[in-house]
């Protein structure tokens, strides 16, 4: 059995999950713990310089307590030691990464938990400089009232909905009240997705804006309008009106973005005639288990090939029946939902690949694969002959013992001569459709070996397509301790795919191959998705409440408009902030657009002008490479691809969506305590 | 302190400025004072004088510049002593979506009242300021004297212990002026604390004991309103059954009785408390270092 139509998913980086926390907040305390040291040295460098004759009330607003110097203390000893650390050049990371090509795709690797000394003082540094900054601040959040902060809240979604602020989201129906002239697609395969992808951006603009408004604007109106004099002489806590005021908005745009996705879904669902392709190509959600991909040859482990393409996601290798390439999917673990698979009910493997032809090919012809499945217990190795094109066995006993199991089985088989049976059983497996004979030799095998082999698959350019994997490889792949030699850990399976046709290039990313564990429901996909825009509305709701502590409303909004977008750059600003951007930094663009030079062009390295463009675009990385992680990471809450190409939303990601979430928003919501706590509000 | 003392300041300085720090403007110059607890206190002074100023800084809207305000004994910053305040400001700036209702609800939920204390206060001040007819019309089709009275129920939705009203008579009518003044009056009686300030000078004459007059940022006059307004510098004769002649002021007290009369009152005139105001202010326009010194027995008494 085959998955009929698939989907094909372009992921830059791998959803983040529950494994990755640690990481995760080691990192968060090295970041923050570095703007709160600042903060922190700001606000005792204040709050100390008030004479001791000033109003007793100054000192109540700017109070120290021992908490804050003993951690200020302790953060000033752990950065000292990581200085020291530094000059001495120890207990450091080891970053001598060997990059041939700087431009090249890299993607995202989360960063692992890390107790190298180094790691550990700024670290520690980091917790110690949030625990002082953010003691006053945890003191006001163990005075906050619920019935407070929720009227507050109250009062927000009551002025929005009584101003009217719903009608604006009635404009989301206005895309699928003409569908058919909205939703220009090439092919109708691709009318759903077009139709997700639409509604998608058309929610995503009509929450994010009016969010971004309506909470840039309500502190700064309550000061404007002196409604705040009745709110803030009342016995509420400074930071109960940025959290009210927050809660609120957010509870606003939740009961929009439900009532928005629920009509989505409906008008999706029911509400218009879709393609029958499309459906069947994006109305599930795929539970799909993705290995870690390696290059490898009988050099070992090669980079891949760069076939010129502009955008190297994928990298290629060659095609030619004696080749020994091989690109090779590594799978760690396997799931108890393939490991406890029903023997008739056989795991699809799908994929996509792109095809680079270095000659003509025939036309309507595409390229032929040998796809491997092994397990651990079956492991394979490249040979040692540069004309031999065969993968062999690591343990020789295992592959004849294999060998000898096919002869006798495939010989069984009716119609099968004695004469193929002995030559090349192979050739008869690798045939074998599910349901047949054949397929249940190939299940035999698969689960007294853990060894499968598809020869001979032929797959067009960029046409997703799959080939079934008995479910014995699976349960045979989850026995054992799945160790090699000297005990070390081994991928219990491993998928390696080579390219057969002569002088055609096949390009793969991680993504394009993967197992498929089953399939869920599409509505849950579709307000699964939901979440993430959720978090996105969130996020610059949060942002535009903190920003309005201190700033004007309208410069609010475009404070917080602008980190938000910021965010979409992030990739860009990442380049720049590591130097690894090819057209070079800020200063350099601007000498170009001057001098109207291409990006391209060669700059004489002996110019003065040169060297002081180089000096100012280092000064800028070192500016972005501090600021960096003041903008949200937007990207890692859209799941529009994973919805419209019918992929499911892993629920863990989502989980770490709101984590990450609200570990960004924490250091802004401890500097709108600050602001809005030194604020004079009726000055 | 004392304990009867609810509000005190002490050399109490607010200077307003600008961006880069340079001075813009003095609006409060060490302004001590103390109210005790149970009296109506009036803050007098032409616009610009310091007198919401002060009030902002009791309530913490402002910071000071230096000195030192405390109310119930905690320093105005403190958020917990806003639970023993109610304030009324100048205009009533409450949010016009809401009704009257709403708004007492909200208020109420802001001093963490239950759902069932809230309801009941609720409906007892809008019936007290009597709103009762429109109650649920939001505020924005409300008369300013309307939402003056419903700004008055939402500073006594905590049955608080002082009152502070900025301009409290502004927009009522006469009638609501009487029941504002009457109401204040109740407030005292209760044993509550009272702190406004007023350009009515007539309704401050009416209801407090106690007044302050500001001017430029300084105090000028302090002390009970019916001391300030006396004239020392005349005698006051009041009789009855005799026309005041010339020659009954020439010779009073022995021509009242020659003429079988009977002598009430003899005793200092009183001005009004404008005309008090008034001249204050011309002698500080006149004067300006003047400002108010305590009497000396009250130096000596700290």
């Amino acid at each position: 059995m085959t998955a009929p139509l698939f989907g094909l998913l372009i992921v830059d980086r791998d959803p983040l999950t529950l494994r990755d926390l640690p990481g995760l907040v080691q990192v968060w305390l090295m970041d923050a713990g570095g703007f709160a040291m600042l903060g922190l040295a700001v606000y005792l460098l204040y709050a100390l310089r008030i004479p001791k004759e000033q109003a007793n009330s100054s000192k109540d607003r700017a109070g120290v307590s021992g908490l804050m110097l003993g951690a200020a203390a302790l953060a000033i000893l752990c950065y000292a030691v990581l200085g020291f650390l530094m000059l001495t050049r120890k207990g450091g990371e080891q970053v001598a990464e060997y990059v041939s090509d700087p431009g090249a795709y890299r993607k995202y690797v989360p960063p692992a938990l890390s107790l190298k000394p180094q790691s550990l003082a700024l670290t520690l540094g980091g917790l110690f400089a949030v625990i002082g900054i953010g003691a006053p601040f945890v003191g006001s959040l163990l005075k906050l009232r619920s019935r407070r902060v929720f009227a507050i809240a109250k009062l927000g979604f009551k002025e929005a909905v009584r101003n009217r602020v719903f009608l604006v989201f009635l404009f989301f129906l206005v895309p699928f009240l003409f569908p058919a002239n909205w939703f220009i697609q090439i092919k109708p395969e691709d009318e759903l997705r077009t139709m997700i992808g639409f509604s998608s951006l058309v929610t995503n603009l009509l929450l994010t804006l009016p969010a971004a408004l309506l909470a840039a604007l309500s502190i700064p109106n309550d000061i404007k309008n002196q409604n705040i004099y009745t709110i803030v002489t009342k016995p509420v806590e400074r930071f109960e009106l940025i959290l009210g005021r927050f809660v609120g908005y957010a509870g606003l745009m939740t009961v929009a973005l439900f009532g928005m996705t629920t009509l989505g879904w409906l008008f999706i669902s029911f509400g218009t005639t879709i393609d029958e392709k499309a459906k069947e190509e994006t109305f599930k959600a795929r539970v799909p288990l993705y290995g870690q991909l390696s290059y490898q040859s009988r050099r070992g482990l090669i980079e891949g090939i760069n076939a010129g393409r502009e955008f190297d996601y994928r990298k290629y290798i060659g095609g030619d029946p004696a080749t020994s390439q091989r690109a090779v999917w590594n799978f760690d673990a396997v799931p108890s939902t393939l490991s406890n698979r029903p023997a008739d009910l056989p795991v699809p493997l799908e994929f996509t690949f792109d095809i680079f032809r270095m000659t003509k090919g025939e036309e309507n012809k595409g390229v032929d694969l040998e796809i491997r499945a092994t397990s651990w217990q079956a492991a394979q190795q490249p040979p040692a002959d540069p004309k031999d094109g065969v993968w062999r066995w690591t343990d020789p006993a295992k592959e004849q013992a294999y060998k000898k199991d096919a002869t006798e089985l495939v010989r069984k088989l009716p119609g099968v001569t004695a004469e193929v049976a002995e030559s090349n059983p192979g050739s008869v497996l690798s045939r074998a459709k599910p349901g047949t004979p054949a397929w249940a030799v190939v299940e035999k095998l698969a689960e007294t070996h853990g060894y499968y082999e598809a020869t001979g698959k032929e797959i067009f350019d960029y046409h997703p397509d799959s080939v079934p994997v008995p479910a014995g490889l699976f349960r045979f792949a989850a026995q054992g301790p799945g160790t090699g030699v000297e005990g070390k850990p081994m991928p219990r399976l491993t998928v390696a795919v080579k390219c057969i046709t002569r002088g055609q290039m096949l390009g793969m990313a991680e993504p394009d191959l993967f197992l498929l564990e089953g399939d869920r429901s599409f509505t849950e996909n579709y307000f699964k998705a939901a979440v993430g825009l959720w978090c996105r509305v969130v996020l610059i709701i949060g942002l535009a409440v903190c920003c309005s502590t201190y700033l004007a409303g309208i410069i609010s909004f475009l404070a917080a408009l602008l980190l938000f977008a910021g965010g979409y750059a992030s990739d860009h600003l990442t380049d720049m902030a590591s130097g690894k951007s090819y057209v070079g930094g800020p200063f350099k663009a601007m000498s170009q657009l001057l001098k109207a030079e291409q990006s391209t062009a060669q700059t004489d390295p002996n110019s003065a002008i040169t060297g002081a463009v180089e000096g100012l675009d280092k000064g800028a990385a070192w500016f972005f490479r501090r600021v960096i992680n003041m903008v949200p990471d937007v990207y890692s809450y859209s799941w529009t691809n994973h919805l419209s190409e019918g992929f499911n939303v892993p629920a863990g990601a989502l989980v770490m969506n709101v984590v990450v979430l609200f570990g960004y928003l924490l250091p802004w919501f401890i500097l709108g305590y600050y602001l809005i706590r030194s604020r004079e509000v009726a000055a | 302190m004392a304990a009867d003392t609810v509000v005190e300041t002490r050399a109490l300085t607010k200077v307003y400025r600008d961006f880069w720090g340079r001075k813009k403007k003095t609006a409060l110059n060490a302004l001590d004072l103390t109210i005790h607890r149970g009296e109506v206190f009036g803050l007098l002074g032409p616009n610009g004088s310091g007198k919401t100023t002060t009030i902002k800084l009791l309530l913490g809207l402002l910071f000071p510049t230096s000195g030192d305000a405390t109310v119930f004994g905690e320093p105005a910053a403190k958020v917990e002593k806003n639970e023993k305040i109610g304030y009324l400001p100048e205009e009533s700036y409450l949010y016009r979506f809401l009704n009257a209702e709403e708004t007492l609800d909200f208020y109420g939920r802001l001093f963490d009242m239950p759902a069932a204390v809230r309801r009941k206060r609720a409906g007892e001040l809008i019936e007290m300021v009597g709103l009762g007819q429109d109650k649920k019309r939001i505020l924005r089709e409300y008369s300013k004297g309307m939402r003056q009275r419903i700004g008055l129920a939402q500073a006594l939705i905590n049955d608080p212990e002082l009152i502070i009203l900025d301009e409290p008579t502004s927009g009522l009518d006469p009638l609501g002026t009487a029941w504002m003044k009457s109401l204040i009056r109740d407030l005292q009686k209760q044993g509550k604390t009272v702190l406004m300030c007023s350009h009515r000078l007539d309704d401050v004459q009416d209801v407090c004991q106690r007044i302050a007059i500001l001017y430029g940022g300084d105090l000028q006059e302090l002390g009970a309103v019916n001391k300030l307004v006396e004239d020392q510098k005349r005698l006051e004769v009041r009789a009855t059954g005799v026309a005041l002649t010339d020659d009954l002021k020439r010779d009073l007290t022995a021509v009242v009785e020659r003429h079988g009369g009977k002598l009430e009152a003899f005793g200092h005139p009183t001005t009004t408390l404008e005309d008090l105001f008034l001249r204050i202010v011309e002698e500080s326009k006149a004067r300006p270092g003047r400002r108010y010194l305590p009497p000396a027995e009250a130096v000596a008494a700290r």
